[in-house]
C-alpha cells in the first residue's frame, strides 16, 4: 500500500494521524493534501500561524477521511457558521441543527459578527479572487477564535471552499503575504507576545454533516427515546442519498469514509445517520451526479438546472428506486432538487419525491415540528406523503398550529404591538436572538439601525 | 476551416479574430500567472473521463477536457475565444478534479479564466452576468448572497404554486422561526454593522470594487451608494461611543 505516511503515523505536533492499518480498501496513491497538516504544524513553529486546536472541551469524535487520516469532529462548543442559502431560502435547515443543539444541550454561539463565504458569488460570476476569498474565511475564522468557540461550518460550498483556501494558504507564502495587511488592518492577526503577527487557521475544517454523521449513534438514541414514542417510524422509508459536490469533490481528501458505508467507498456522511435510524438506504445509478445548480445556472440558467436535476436525478431516484425521499446535505442541492419538480408537469416529467438534508430528516424522526422546527411549509417538494409514511398523521394540525402562530405574530406586527410581540416571543423562542454572543446585541445592522424591530 | 483541428468544434469568432495578437497573448498569460495555475494542470491522457462525466456537457457545447488541451498545447486563439463564453456554461462541481488521473482541476481553471475575464471587463461577461446583479449588490453591500426577499414568484414562475404562498407574510413568517436564522428577510440573517464594514475594507483592499466598476458601473454606483451610507452610520455609531 503506497501512502504518504503510512499507518500508525502521528505528526510531531500530533495534527496528522492514521489508524494503525488501513480502515478500509483505499486508492493507491500518496495523498499529499494530507501533508498540509505536518505544514501547518511547520508554520505555527515559524510564527506565521496559529492553529485553533480542537480541545477536550469541544468533546471531538474520530472519524477516517478517504486516504484513511484520523479527522477530529468537534461535537460542543461550536461557533456556527451559518449558510445564507439555508438561512435565506431553507429556513429549517439551520432550525434543526440549532434544536438538535438545544436537545443535547450543547454549548454553542450563533452570533451576527459574520459575513457569508462569498464563495458561491465567486463560483457564479467570478467576481472575487483568492485573496478576497482567503481574507474573508480568516477574519470569520479570526472572530470564532476570539470567542473561544469552535467554527461549524453550514453550507456545503463554504466547506468546500475553505478547505481550498486553506491548503493555498498553507501551501503558498505569497497568498499569506497578500492577505496580512489586510488582516492587520482588520486587527485580525495574533500577537503571542513574541512580535509576530499570526494568521488564525482552524485545525480542520469541518461540515455540519461531519457532526451529524459523529452525531448518528446520539442522533439514534433521540429517535428511539422520543420519535417512536409520538409513533414515528422511518423503517419503511426508503431514501436516496445525493452526496453534495463541494462538500466531497472539492479537496477530496478532507471528508468522513466509513467502512460501514459501502465499505469505504463512497462519502459516509448522511448515508451513515440514515441508517443508523433504520431507514432504508437505495442505490441509484448516477449517485456520483451533481444536482445541476451551477451557481450561476440556478438563476440565469435555469432550463439546465432543471433539466439536469429531472432527467439527471429525480426521474432516477423516482424510475430505478422509488425512494419515497432524497436526502442531501447541501444548500444548493436542496433547493434544485425541491423547486424543480412542479414544472416537469409541463412536459410529462413529473417525478414527485420528498426533498431535505440528513439534519431536517434527523429532526423530523426524533419529533421536532414538522413546521415550526423544520419550516417544511418552505418546502416545494411533495413533503405530506412522507410525513404521513414516517406516521407523522396529524401534520394537519400541526400545519395549522403554525400558521395560526404566524398569523397571530402579523396581527400584532401590523398593529404595531411590538411589546406584546416581544412578550409572545419571550416564552416562544427556543434561542432568543444575541443573548449569547460575543458582544451582546450589536448596535445595528448591514441593513438596518436596529434589528428584528422598529421599537 | 473554422473548427480547430484537435476538437474544439466551435468556430473562432470574428471578434476574436480582430483582437491584436499580443492582446490574446497577455490575456492569456495572466491566466497562466496565477498561483493556482500550477497546483490546476499537470498531464493529460485525453481520456475524456472528465468530459464524460461533466454535467455541463450534457447540456451545452463544453467540455473539461478541451480546457485542459488547449493550455497544454498553449492554444492563444481559441483560449481566448473561450474566456467569452464558453466557459460560463461550467456548472463549478469540481466532477472533473475528483476523476482526473492526473488530478488537474478544470473547473478551478475556468474559475481563474472567469477572473481574469472579468477583471478585464469582456463584454460577453458583462451581457452573462446582467441577470446576476442582484446577488453582487446583495453580497457587496451585507455580506450575504441570498435573503428570503429575492425569491419573488413572479422571478420563479417555474418553482410552482407554492412559492407565490411562501412569500405570503413572509416577515411573520420569519419572525416565527424559535431560533435567530432567517429571521431578516432582507439578508440571511442580521450582519452586524461593523463586521459589514470590515467586509468593505476587504472588498477594496483586493480589488473587488474596481472589478464591479468595469463590470457594470450603474451597479457599482448604487453598491457603492450603499457602501458609503452605512460607512457614516458606523463613524456616527462610534463618534457616540467615543
Amino acid at each position: 500500500m503506497a501512502h504518504a505516511h503510512g499507518f500508525g503515523h502521528n505528526s510531531p505536533g500530533g495534527l496528522l494521524r492514521y489508524p494503525e492499518k488501513p480502515p478500509f480498501p483505499l486508492k493507491e496513491y500518496s495523498a499529499h493534501y494530507d501533508h498540509i497538516f505536518e505544514m501547518m504544524e511547520e508554520l505555527e513553529a515559524k510564527g506565521e500561524i496559529l492553529i485553533h486546536r480542537i480541545t477536550e472541551e469541544h468533546q471531538p469524535v474520530e472519524v477516517f477521511t478517504r486516504t484513511g487520516r484520523i479527522k477530529l469532529i468537534p461535537t460542543n462548543k461550536l461557533w456556527h457558521h451559518k449558510s445564507c442559502g439555508q438561512c435565506g431560502n431553507i429556513p429549517g435547515y439551520p432550525a434543526s441543527i440549532f434544536w438538535f443543539m438545544n436537545k443535547f444541550g450543547l454549548d454553542y454561539l450563533n452570533e451576527p459578527h459574520q459575513t457569508s463565504c462569498t464563495a458561491w458569488n465567486y463560483h457564479g460570476s467570478g467576481t472575487s479572487n483568492p485573496v478576497a476569498l482567503a481574507a474573508v474565511w480568516l477574519r470569520n475564522m479570526h472572530q470564532a477564535w476570539k470567542t473561544g468557540y469552535y467554527p461549524l461550518i453550514h453550507c456545503g460550498t463554504s466547506f468546500g471552499s475553505y478547505k481550498e483556501t486553506r491548503e493555498q494558504l498553507i501551501m503558498n507564502k505569497e497568498l499569506r503575504d497578500a492577505v496580512k495587511p489586510i488582516l492587520r488592518k482588520l486587527g485580525r492577526l495574533v500577537d503571542i507576545g513574541d512580535g509576530k503577527e499570526r494568521i488564525v487557521i482552524p485545525q480542520e475544517v469541518v461540515h455540519y454533516s461531519e457532526w451529524v454523521h459523529a452525531m448518528r449513534y446520539k442522533i439514534k438514541e433521540l429517535y428511539e427515546k422520543e420519535g417512536k414514542a409520538k409513533g414515528i417510524d422511518v423503517s419503511n422509508v426508503r431514501v436516496a442519498i445525493h452526496n453534495a459536490c463541494h462538500t466531497y469533490k472539492m479537496i477530496a481528501d478532507d471528508y468522513p469514509y466509513d467502512p460501514e458505508v459501502f465499505n469505504g467507498q463512497r462519502p459516509a456522511a448522511s448515508t451513515a445517520v440514515v441508517k443508523a435510524l433504520g431507514a432504508q438506504v437505495v442505490d441509484y445509478s448516477t449517485w456520483f451526479d451533481c444536482c445541476g445548480f451551477g451557481f450561476r445556472h440556478i438563476l440565469t440558467e435555469r432550463e439546465f438546472t432543471r433539466s439536469f436535476a429531472i432527467q439527471r436525478k429525480l426521474k432516477v431516484i423516482y424510475e430505478e428506486v422509488k425512494a419515497d425521499l432524497i436526502v442531501t446535505h447541501d444548500t444548493g442541492c436542496t433547493t434544485t432538487f425541491e423547486k424543480n419538480q412542479w414544472i416537469g408537469k409541463a412536459h410529462g416529467m413529473y417525478y414527485p419525491v420528498a426533498v431535505m438534508s440528513d439534519v431536517m430528516f434527523a429532526a423530523l424522526a426524533c419529533g421536532a415540528h414538522p413546521f415550526k422546527v423544520v419550516q417544511l411549509y418552505w418546502n416545494c417538494s411533495d413533503y405530506e406523503r412522507l410525513l404521513e409514511k414516517m406516521g407523522i398523521s396529524n401534520w394537519r394540525e400541526l400545519r395549522k398550529e403554525w400558521e395560526d402562530t404566524v398569523k397571530y405574530i402579523a396581527e400584532l406586527e401590523k398593529a404595531g404591538k411590538y411589546d406584546e410581540l416581544m412578550e409572545f416571543f419571550k416564552e416562544y423562542d427556543l434561542y432568543e436572538p444575541y443573548s449569547r454572543t460575543s458582544t451582546g446585541k450589536p448596535k445595528a445592522s448591514a441593513t438596518a439601525n436596529m434589528p428584528l424591530f422598529k421599537s | 476551416m473554422d473548427g480547430h483541428p484537435y476538437g474544439y468544434n466551435l468556430p473562432i469568432s470574428e471578434k476574436t479574430k480582430a483582437v491584436p495578437w499580443e492582446e490574446k497573448v497577455r490575456i492569456v498569460e495572466e491566466v497562466k500567472s496565477d498561483f493556482r495555475f500550477k497546483e490546476y494542470i499537470f498531464g493529460c491522457l485525453n481520456c475524456g473521463v472528465c468530459t464524460a462525466s461533466c454535467p455541463s456537457n450534457r447540456f451545452f457545447d463544453y467540455s473539461p477536457r478541451e480546457i485542459v488541451q488547449r493550455f497544454l498545447e498553449e492554444d492563444v486563439e481559441v483560449l481566448y475565444d473561450m474566456m467569452h463564453e464558453y466557459i460560463w456554461a461550467c456548472s463549478q462541481c469540481f466532477t472533473c478534479w475528483i476523476r482526473c488521473p492526473f488530478v488537474n482541476n478544470p473547473g478551478g481553471l475556468v474559475a481563474i479564466m472567469r477572473e481574469v475575464a472579468v477583471r478585464n471587463a469582456f463584454e460577453a461577461t458583462k451581457d452573462l452576468l446582467k441577470p446576476y446583479g442582484r446577488v453582487l449588490l446583495k453580497v457587496m453591500t451585507t455580506g450575504n448572497q441570498l435573503s428570503a426577499d429575492m425569491l419573488q414568484p413572479d422571478f420563479f414562475p417555474d418553482w410552482g404554486p407554492k412559492m407565490a404562498d411562501n412569500m405570503e407574510n413572509l416577515r411573520a413568517k420569519r419572525l416565527a422561526i424559535p431560533f435567530d436564522v432567517g429571521k431578516s428577510v432582507k439578508t440571511a440573517w442580521e450582519v452586524s454593522l461593523e463586521t459589514a464594514i470590515e467586509m468593505y475594507t476587504i472588498w477594496r483592499e483586493t480589488g473587488i470594487f474596481e472589478m464591479l466598476e468595469k463590470l457594470d458601473p450603474n451597479l457599482y454606483n448604487v453598491i457603492m451608494d450603499i457602501v458609503e451610507e452605512n460607512e457614516e452610520r458606523y463613524e456616527e455609531l462610534y463618534e457616540e461611543e467615543e
